[in-house]
């Protein structure tokens, strides 16, 4: 056991992409400490789900939030203290089904979170149904003559809605996707990273993922070199597609102000409630 | 000797400007150091329609609009339609001079608006011009007046205002004296007072979706937000809404979230999530006609048993509802350092008779609780240690210590557990923080009491103020009895009440409070004095209403 993680037992199927993801993530993490980000300044989130069960295992900080949500969850924690670092974990039932309206949002007001999506196109925990990234066709309990919507492109929807990063990784290429992840968290802005993975169990899909997925040489330089990469269907590029530098909510919203570490005392805010709630001088 | 209660109508159009004149009534009322309290009635629509203002104003204590006017002002014949039958018996009609009718007041209220670009908005300005005239107030007081509260386009204003009062004054001048009080302090609305009283218990950060009749508590927040050191957010939704203010309160920031029921439907995951998180966030329900989207603009108390069974699962949780302005501010800052002394969620139940409701407060600032959390000294910390009175200490991030905050079942890190002697534990930790409330609860102020003779009326929330208007109109002899708190139910302050003669006044088509009187205290009301038509009380028919079962 290392130091990053703890004494909950792991029980991901053997062979499951999220222990790719898992290795990946700490390899960030002590990449991220060597440019001098401490990792009790890193906090994560999970939805619900396989994917969620990365939040017990790693040593770090957090809140196990609920199914679609944790991308919300972390945007509070950022706006609270914005001096920490936030990370929501998510798959793609989670981010994309019930909690895309976060994600766009999010991705929208450019909020200072990083989105990690486990993309393994189905719902694993609760037995194998289609999800927003399911191929059409896809059979399921759920879709037994298999799923008759279209996958949602998770990329091209995440430029579309406004995130100032943008990346795909699988996590089969350990070391490429702990890279990403360390750009990903570094990167002031909504920084979105979709990781293609096997679910061994319901949706294996490791030997299609071998054959289609390329390493991208350099991140585009415009967005629509990006969204042209984004929409690529013949290979899979994986890498860092987009990176753009945009003012961010929190600053936006309240500039330098830490609501937690520049909190008034309470005499001061005693004080500024008074001058609201007192009658003011009579003016003679 | 029976009380001077002066009540002035105005009634227009949206766009009119009738709540500002309403406003700018219950000021001129304040600065003679009079009591006011003022009702807005406006249906979901924005220009057209019908709006109304109610002030009623006296020098003793006023806590309800009355509904019949001495002085009613009709911007247009739609409001004189309606408003005829406000008139007291000697009460005075002014309408617009399209308004061709026996008895009333004509005046150029809309021919001498035409003359100013912004017409319909100025034509407002007249009821306060009008209402100077038939005060007494001298033209140059008027002037003043609305100098400060009429500040755009302020020489149209005043000249607007001067024709209308001399108009006014030739007919009607002086007709009303209306003696000079003692009151002082400010006028606020409910949700001005929750917002204040947030504020002075510590509140750090407000997150909002605006939904009626909790908006302007966001607005007002916003617009406050450097004055108070508060950042005010208004995400995608209320799911959005709930979850980043239990996001903020793991970040140790005092949040506070508001909404009314169908908004309140989409936190019900994260009030739950809070509960076994035992994040505290306090939640401001704001009640409405229901049910679904209901009656947006109007009131009701339908909310009471969905607001103390919030969320799934078993978990402790507060709920409060005020009963005055003044107890919103005070209330809303004790619900605050409640949840933080017990790491629970909690729910502030209002209606928007109390949110949207202005009333002159005079506040001690300094008698508001603040919020501190108990606070992880050294050591080795788990979130969730399991201590005698279940609460555990908190420490926030950065730390070098491990701080997880979980939805699933727990063990005391705070790592997820599916073993059968942990799910125990964490039930009995919790139930333990249920106690601990309890134990708490019973040592402070759970119930307010008014008045000693008579039979005992059991009312809470807004209703309060209608029920005491009304026992004052009326003077009627009463123990008025309200829980401050509705979960726990202060039962063993209750309890002492169930022998006596109980009459139950509420805003709900099928009694929920009495219902819940009776299944925890077994007070078996006499009565159940019931009103669901989205408008509060009248108290001169409440006042009847009581009298009859006394």
């Amino acid at each position: 056991m290392d130091d990053l993680t703890t004494y909950a037992v792991n029980t991901w199927c053997p062979g499951c992409g999220n222990f790719g993801i898992l290795n990946a993530f700490k390899k960030a993490v002590r990449k991220l400490e060597e440019k001098g980000i401490k990792r009790n300044s890193i906090m994560i989130s999970a939805g619900i789900g396989c994917h969620a069960k990365i939040f017990d295992y790693l040593r770090l900080s957090g809140f196990y939030s609920i199914h679609g949500r944790s991308m919300a969850t972390v945007q509070g924690i950022k706006l609270a203290n914005p001096d920490l670092k936030v990370v929501a974990f998510a798959g793609d039932g989670d981010a994309l089904g019930e909690g895309i309206s976060h994600m766009i949002f999010a991705a929208k007001r450019n909020a200072d979170i990083t989105v990690i999506v486990h993309d393994n196109g189905v719902y694993g925990l609760t037995t194998g149904q289609y999800t927003p990234t399911s191929e059409k066709g896809f059979k399921s309990p759920s879709t037994p003559k298999g799923n008759v919507e279209e996958p949602l492109n998770p990329l091209t929807l995440m430029l579309e809605a406004g995130a100032t990063f943008v990346a795909r990784g699988y996590s089969g290429k350990i070391g490429l996707l702990a890279d990403t992840i360390a750009q990903a968290i570094e990167h002031e802005g909504f920084s979105y990273v979709n990781v293609l993975q096997p679910c061994v169990s319901f949706n294996n899909t490791y030997k299609r993922y071998n054959e289609l997925i390329e390493i991208l040489e350099k991140t585009p330089e415009s967005y629509e070199d990006a969204m042209a990469v984004a929409r690529r269907k013949e290979k899979l590029p994986i890498g860092v597609i987009y990176r753009i530098d945009k003012p961010v909510y929190h600053k936006e919203l309240y500039g330098k102000f830490n609501p937690v570490a520049n909190r008034l005392s309470k005499k001061e805010k005693r004080n500024k409630v008074a001058k609201l709630a007192r009658p003011k001088k009579v003016e003679k | 000797m029976r009380r001077e209660v002066f009540t002035f109508i105005v009634g227009g159009k949206a766009g009119q400007g009738v709540r500002k004149a309403g406003t700018v009534a219950s000021q001129l009322f304040l600065e003679m150091g009079r009591n006011s309290f003022q009702m807005d009635d406006y249906p979901s629509l924005i220009k057209g329609g019908h709006n109304f203002s109610v002030v009623s104003t006296s020098t003793d204590e006023v806590t309800s609009q009355h509904m019949k006017a001495d002085l009613v002002v009709a911007l247009d014949s739609k409001s004189y339609e309606i408003h005829r039958n406000h008139l007291k018996e000697n009460g005075t009609m002014a309408c617009d001079s399209a308004v061709k009718e026996e008895g009333v007041i004509s005046l150029p209220i809309s021919s001498e608006a035409k003359k100013y670009p912004n017409r319909e908005l100025i034509s407002g300005l007249s009821s306060i011009a009008i209402l100077a005239a038939t005060i007494g107030m001298e033209k140059e007081e008027l002037v003043d007046l609305i100098k400060k509260q009429y500040k755009r386009e302020v020489e149209n204003n005043v000249s607007y205002a001067s024709t209308i009062y001399d108009a006014a004054y030739q007919e009607i001048g002086g007709k009303f004296s209306l003696e000079k009080g003692k009151s002082k302090g400010v006028l606020l609305t409910g949700n001005e007072a929750i917002a204040l009283g947030a504020a002075a218990g510590g509140l750090d950060i407000y997150f909002a979706y605006p939904m009626t009749p909790s908006t302007s508590i966001l607005h007002y927040l916003a617009r406050h937000s450097e004055d108070l050191g508060i950042v005010a957010v208004h995400p995608e939704n209320e799911i959005a809404v709930a979850q980043m203010a239990t996001g903020a309160t793991f970040a140790g920031a005092k949040a506070m979230v508001a909404s009314s029921g169908g908004g309140f439907s989409l936190m019900q995951e994260t009030f739950s999530l809070a509960g076994m998180s035992e994040a505290p966030v306090l939640f401001v329900l704001g009640s409405r006609p229901g049910p679904s989207t209901g009656v947006p603009t109007y009131t009701e108390q339908g909310d009471l048993k969905y607001s103390i069974r919030q969320g799934q699962g078993e978990f402790p949780r507060i709920v409060s509802s005020p009963g005055t302005v003044e107890e919103a501010f005070y209330l809303a800052s004790e619900m605050l350092e409640l949840v933080w002394k017990f790491q629970t969620p909690g729910v502030l139940l209002t209606e928007k008779h109390m949110e949207e409701g202005r009333k002159n407060v005079d506040l001690d600032v300094s008698k508001a609780k603040w919020a501190e959390p108990l606070l992880h000294k050294k050591g080795e910390f788990k979130r969730y240690l399991d201590t005698s009175d279940g609460m555990s200490p908190l420490l926030f991030p950065p730390s070098e210590e491990l701080i997880k905050w979980n939805s699933y079942e727990h063990d005391e890190l705070g790592i997820t557990t599916e073993e059968p002697e942990k799910i125990v534990g964490m039930h009995n930790k919790r139930i333990k923080k249920h106690e601990a409330l309890v134990k708490h609860m019973k040592s402070i102020h759970t119930v307010n009491v008014f008045g000693n003779k008579g039979p005992a009326i059991f009312t809470y929330g807004s209703t309060t103020m209608s029920v005491l208007e009304a026992l004052r109109h009326g003077n009627i002899d009463a123990t008025v009895v309200q829980p401050r708190y509705v979960e726990p139910l202060p039962v063993w302050e209750l309890e002492r009440y169930k022998d006596k003669k109980c009459i139950v006044v509420e805003q709900s088509s099928i009694g929920q409070f009495a219902s819940l009187l009776k299944e925890n205290v077994g007070i078996k009301a006499q009565k159940v004095i019931k009103k669901y038509d989205g408008r509060p009380f009248d108290p001169i028919e409440l006042a009847e209403e009581i009298k009859e079962v006394v």
